[in-house]
């Protein structure tokens, strides 16, 4: 009997070194088709800035040190992330609530600097409906936004949700995992924007 | 049934929380090096070096940063070879996608005088 059991555990083991869990296994099929969405966007504001180059002068509105900033907040969230489902994964639920509400708290302030940005090029004359500049520009990091604003509503539920008691730490750490891959994702996607889209633009003859 | 019939499970020497603490040190790391790399690039473009050289340093700082979250902060690097197929084939669609309309739109392909008209 006990090498039936051995090799019913063994079988077990193997059997669990297969097992994909499927919510993660949704969230990254899904990212995946983001970055096809993702990538549509940047495309066509790049090649719209190729074909006209003369449209608009981003450099005018573009404030490099402020998008920066807000580059540095997106990737210090994510590490909070990070941190937020270690903790999770290790059953500490205090400390998953203090990397989540630092995570909300720097998407809030990625956010505003968002909403300031876009109220500052629609003051200099910059609107949806300027130019192609204008079009492409708003809907692709206006897409990211809304993407941000998202996390945000998620990363709140997920919050004020460990505070019913209904949390187990080790049942919903995949829910956890999964909504930081959501996080991680957000932060990836603005990390191509910012090259491709600020940067780019105070290269010379790019 | 004997105490011997019956198999235990196995127990581990090793913390289970050992490799999250070992992940902690790699995710503080990582977001220091993130941060230095976003900083070289801020003053990176302001530099006056030649700009294929200027250009060719961001796309590798950036791709850096890209495939560094994607390894250690989405534990890519730790998760089922499915995962990185799933994403992947999706990244390999908008790479494919990004590329193809580079070159069907390019300024020598797109009949500019033909668009203007509408």
């Amino acid at each position: 009997m006990s090498d039936t059991a051995n090799a019913h555990n063994e079988e077990e083991d193997s059997h669990a070194g297969l097992v994909v869990e499927n919510k993660k296994l949704l969230m990254w099929l899904f990212l995946g088709s983001d970055c096809m969405f993702f990538g549509t966007l940047i495309s066509t504001h790049l090649i719209y800035r190729k074909l006209y180059p003369q449209s608009y002068d981003p450099l005018v509105v573009f404030d490099l040190e402020l998008t920066s900033f807000s580059t540095f907040i997106l990737l210090m969230s994510s590490f909070l992330m990070a941190l937020a489902v270690s903790a999770m994964h290790k059953g500490q639920l205090k400390s998953f609530r203090r990397n989540v509400l630092g995570v909300i708290f720097f998407g809030l302030i990625f956010l505003s600097c968002q909403v300031y940005e876009f109220a500052h090029f629609t003051n200099e004359g910059l609107t949806l409906s300027t130019n192609t500049f204008g079009s492409t520009f708003y809907l692709m990091t206006g897409t990211h936004g809304v993407h941000v604003a998202i996390g945000i509503f998620w990363l709140l539920c997920l919050y004020f949700y460990s505070h019913t008691g209904k949390m187990d730490a080790h049942e919903s750490a995949i829910d956890v995992e999964v909504a930081g891959l959501y996080w991680h994702f957000v932060d990836i996607v603005w990390i191509v924007i910012f090259t491709a889209v600020y940067l780019i633009e105070y290269i010379p003859g790019f | 049934m004997s105490d011997t019939d019956y198999a235990p499970l196995p127990v581990s020497d090793k913390n289970p929380h050992e490799g999250e603490n070992e992940k902690y040190h790699t995710f503080v790391n990582l977001a220091l090096v993130l941060s230095a790399i976003t900083g070289v690039e801020l003053v990176l473009v302001y530099m006056p070096f030649n700009s294929v050289f200027i250009f060719t340093v961001l796309l590798a700082l950036s791709l850096f940063k890209f495939v560094a979250v994607i390894a250690w902060f989405m534990h890519l690097l730790y998760d089922k070879l499915i995962m990185t197929l799933a994403f992947g084939t999706g990244m390999v669609i908008a790479t494919g996608t990004f590329v193809a309309l580079g070159f069907l739109m390019s300024p020598s392909n797109v009949d500019m005088e033909a668009i203007t008209q509408f």
